[in-house]
């Protein structure tokens, strides 16, 4: 597939912005950024009329809980508010909790490879400074076995999130400290990388290694287990959106704007696979595995199967750090350490934005902030600027090959993809 | 970039001593002489600090101290001496001369004044004093404000500038404006214009709205989250004579008379009406038994409280649902084609903003990224630069500024048409700042 859909690249909001307090809803999110999405990549409305006459673009709309967090259903439909050149195209909604970026992503891909449109727009939204921390936690409980594992539980998922840590530390027989040594390692990088990134939720909050470690207590709370504030990524609003297109279109495109089709990055290749929803089930079905996330395990080796490419090739890496654990355990998942043996790759250096293979130089969700719906499309927009060489003060140097993993729920919902050119 | 290990605050217990503290101690990882008057006073102060920036690793490097008993012990071994005592020459002069006696070379010394001579403060030191000493004008709460202005005399070298420049920019994270030396710098030469003057727009227009209108008229719709007489509200009437009378005094530009301090400012004043931190200004919020707040503003006529108003105006009405829907050409086109007194208030005072924010570079920074840094960062209102941009370009703009009889700036004249106007896109988003 890596000569079928193209990356033309895309635009996101700054995550810093609190559009509630702004007086403005996920309407006007979502005009705003594809608004700048079209004019960086240089594509007008008129461009878009001129394809839907021939029935050539469609737009796919990642999200997941604008009914609860803005009383709204029918998201797909509402690009046509945006713009009236939207008026006819096909367009719709795509929903897999966090991983909703991705799944709408995984819907354009497959359109494009299956030739039936040119040009996609994917567009990731989530709003949820509309309502308190509290409430909002609920709400993200929906994304786990809600009756099970989230009803009446205050911030269900930095809980199952913790667990996720109790159970690395107990199969790998790891040394507690050392382990929280490294999860606060993992905080820190991913801070320090958002300080270069002009769009990360915490680009001015201050976070450091010393503060990282300094676990409980009234300024970095207990929310999960041994979990911590510092440890979980903050919900924000945010939109993001990138732009795939076929290699016919990208022809077009490429000769419009003058680039060349080999600088225009391509996806090489996908995997997506659903593990048990529960966080017990998963446990239980990891038992005697050398991964604690098989699944996750899978559908990174599905995508570098399907792209002919294996960690070694791939330089830049952007993960779905919505907790410390979860980055933790990725490292393994994407081949960077043996399984149990991560914490070593962070003491290395290896994951850290000068290091070997660099992960989340973007500041990952972490640091740039997790607006659910639009984690996904941002992180491909961000493999975008890597593998462009255009991510400005956060460019990881001669980033070639770059892989996304995104998931939904407690590792639910895995999504891999790799960009490259 | 220069090495800053230990610094001395003095003034920590004011909320910029203790806030300035915490954001030095905490991103700096310096070591921090927090000196008050007593112990007792530094101690809160370093509470305070461990509060506003919310990490306690701070605590353990930030050493309490008087200024009595410790003042040149710490000043000796500081890299930088940072002095926030009250905004005085007679307050801060004593002090400048006990730092300088015992500061090494190459320490440098800054002042949080929002608006005395940074020159004139530079004197109490020897050659190698002055060269270092600047102001760094931080804005409150400082680890939420990220603005710092930093304020340049004749004294200073270019080179310690621009070292001291990028520790506050790389490591404070700090949004850095360069300034000279001139009454109220940047931020709050072209904040407190805009505010003074609608206030006298206010006693102007009394009959028919006063305080509370003007601030409607001028609302997020505007480009700022706040109206500006809520602001003078906010930050007290007794800042807001200080800042406004040392302008008067001493400036003379084309905005000159606006800057005379309204008589019912001062009546408010004198009875000790300062705004929200004495209970009542321009305007009063009333607690009543059933536990219900009930907003109340000054009518300038009358001297009483009345109820706040509400206002139908059918342009802000309209605007304000351009800027919730992300339009903001389209807010700025309602604007500009309105008609009645109401908007062509707000266009004068559009016009006025951008045209006095441009008027100043030159005289108070050299490049418009510094009074459009101000502003966003400063103030969070929507850069001069920014409403070019929105209004439709330069051409647009001055036209917009000659039908309300404003000064054309040479910047705006001078600009190109079909090129963005606003350059600090990238660091500051100014459609944030407009409030629907």
């Amino acid at each position: 597939m890596s000569e079928k859909v193209f990356v033309l690249g895309g635009e996101q909001t700054d995550f810093q912005r609190n559009w509630t307090k702004e007086g403005k809803t996920f309407m006007s999110m979502m005009r705003e950024v594809l608004d700048d999405a079209l004019e960086k990549v240089g594509i007008s409305y008129d461009e878009i009329k001129r394809l839907n006459k021939e029935n050539r673009v469609a737009v796919f709309v990642g999200n997941f809980d604008a009914e609860q967090y803005a009383n709204q259903g029918h998201l797909g439909a509402f690009l046509t508010e945006v713009n009236p050149a939207l008026y006819g195209v096909p367009g719709a909604r795509y929903e897999a909790a966090c991983a909703s970026g991705s799944v709408a992503l995984d819907a354009a891909i497959t359109h494009i490879r299956a030739e039936d449109y040119d040009l996609a727009i994917v567009l990731g939204v989530e709003v949820m400074k509309t309502v308190s921390s509290s409430v909002g936690g609920d709400f993200l409980g929906t994304a786990a076995y809600y009756d099970k594992e989230a009803k009446g539980v205050q911030f269900p998922f930095p809980k199952l999130f913790g667990k996720l840590a109790d159970v690395i530390l107990e199969r790998y027989e790891l040394k507690e400290e050392r382990f929280m040594d490294a999860l606060a390692e993992i905080s820190r990088i991913n801070y320090a990388n958002a300080k270069r990134n002009p769009k990360a939720q915490t680009r001015t909050w201050f976070m450091n290694k010393e503060h990282a470690m300094a676990r409980g207590g009234d300024n970095n709370m207990a929310v999960g287990g041994r979990l911590c504030i510092t440890d979980c990524s903050q919900v924000t609003d945010g939109a993001a959106v990138t732009i795939l297109a076929s290699k016919d279109y990208t022809k077009e495109y490429a000769k419009k704007t003058g680039r060349k089709v080999d600088d225009i990055p391509r996806v090489k290749g996908w995997g997506h696979r659903v593990a048990p929803i529960t966080f017990e089930a998963k446990k239980q079905e990891s038992v005697g595995d050398k991964y604690i996330l098989p699944w996750t395990r899978q559908t990174v080796k599905d995508a570098y199967k399907r792209a002919d490419l294996d960690v070694k090739n791939i330089d830049v890496f952007e993960t779905h750090d919505c907790f410390t654990s979860s980055e933790y355990a990725a490292i393994s998942a994407f081949g960077i350490s043996e399984p149990g043996k991560e914490h070593i790759a962070i003491e290395e250096g290896t994951i850290d934005f000068g290091g070997k293979k660099p992960i989340n130089p973007s500041g990952g969700l972490i640091g740039v902030g997790h607006p659910v719906g639009a984690s996904g499309v941002r992180m491909m927009l961000d493999l975008y600027k890597q593998v462009t060489n255009t991510a400005g003060d956060y460019q990881v140097k001669g980033a070639k090959n770059g892989l996304m993993l995104n998931i939904g729920g407690s590792a639910t919902t895995n999504f891999v993809f790799i960009l490259g050119k | 970039m220069r090495e800053i290990k230990t610094v001395t605050i003095l003034g920590a217990n004011g909320a910029m001593g203790s806030g300035s503290a915490g954001v030095i101690a905490a991103f700096g990882g310096a070591k921090v002489h927090m000196l008050a008057r007593d112990v007792e006073k530094a101690k809160q102060g370093i509470e305070a600090a461990v509060a506003s920036v919310k990490t306690d690793t701070i605590r353990a490097r930030m050493i309490p101290g008087s200024y009595d008993a410790d003042l040149e012990k710490a000043v000796a071994e500081s890299d930088w001496v940072f002095e926030l005592v009250a905004e005085s020459y007679e307050v801060k002069e004593p002090i400048n001369t006990r730092i300088a006696k015992a500061r090494r070379p190459g320490t440098i010394v800054s002042t949080v004044s929002s608006g005395l001579s940074i020159g004139r403060l530079a004197k109490a030191y020897d050659e190698d004093g002055q060269k270092h000493y600047y102001g760094t004008h931080f804005f409150n709460p400082p680890y939420k404000m990220i603005l710092c202005e930093l304020v340049t005399h004749s004294g200073n070298d270019k080179k310690v500038t621009q070292a001291l420049g990028e520790y506050l920019d790389k490591v404070l994270g700090r949004a850095v404006v360069y300034t000279n030396d001139t009454p109220a710098f940047a931020g709050n030469r072209i904040g407190f214009q805009l505010m003074n003057e609608v206030a006298h727009f206010a006693e102007k227009y009394a009959d028919k709205g006063g305080i509370a209108l003007l601030d409607e008229i001028m609302s997020g719709y505007t480009g700022r989250a706040m109206g500006p007489l809520a602001t003078a509200d906010f930050v007290g009437l007794d800042v807001h004579k200080a800042i406004v009378d040392n302008i008067y005094d001493n400036t003379k530009d084309e905005a000159h008379e606006t800057f005379k301090l309204p008589g019912y400012f001062q009546k408010l004043i004198d009875a000790g009406k300062l705004g929200m931190k004495s209970g009542g200004g321009l305007t009063k919020v009333v607690k009543h038994a059933d536990g219900k707040r009930e907003k109340f503003v000054y009518n300038i006529k009358t001297g009483e409280y009345d109820p706040y108003p509400k206002f139908d105006i059918p342009f802000i009405k309209e605007a304000r649902q351009k800027i919730k829907d992300s339009d903001y050409k389209g807010a700025m086109d309602v604007v500009k084609k309105a008609s009645g007194f109401e908007a062509d208030i707000a266009r004068y005072f559009i016009s006025r903003y951008i045209s006095y924010s441009l008027s100043l570079v030159g005289e108070v920074v050299d490049t418009k990224e510094n009074t459009d840094g101000a502003m966003g960062f400063g103030f969070n209102w929507v850069p001069a630069s920014a409403f070019v941009d929105f209004l439709g370009g330069p051409k647009e703009t001055i036209k917009l500024m000659e039908a309300s009889k404003i000064p054309v700036p040479k910047l705006l004249k001078d600009a190109k048409e079909g090129k963005k106007f606003y350059e600090l896109g990238d660091k500051l988003d100014a459609r944030s700042l407009f409030k629907g």
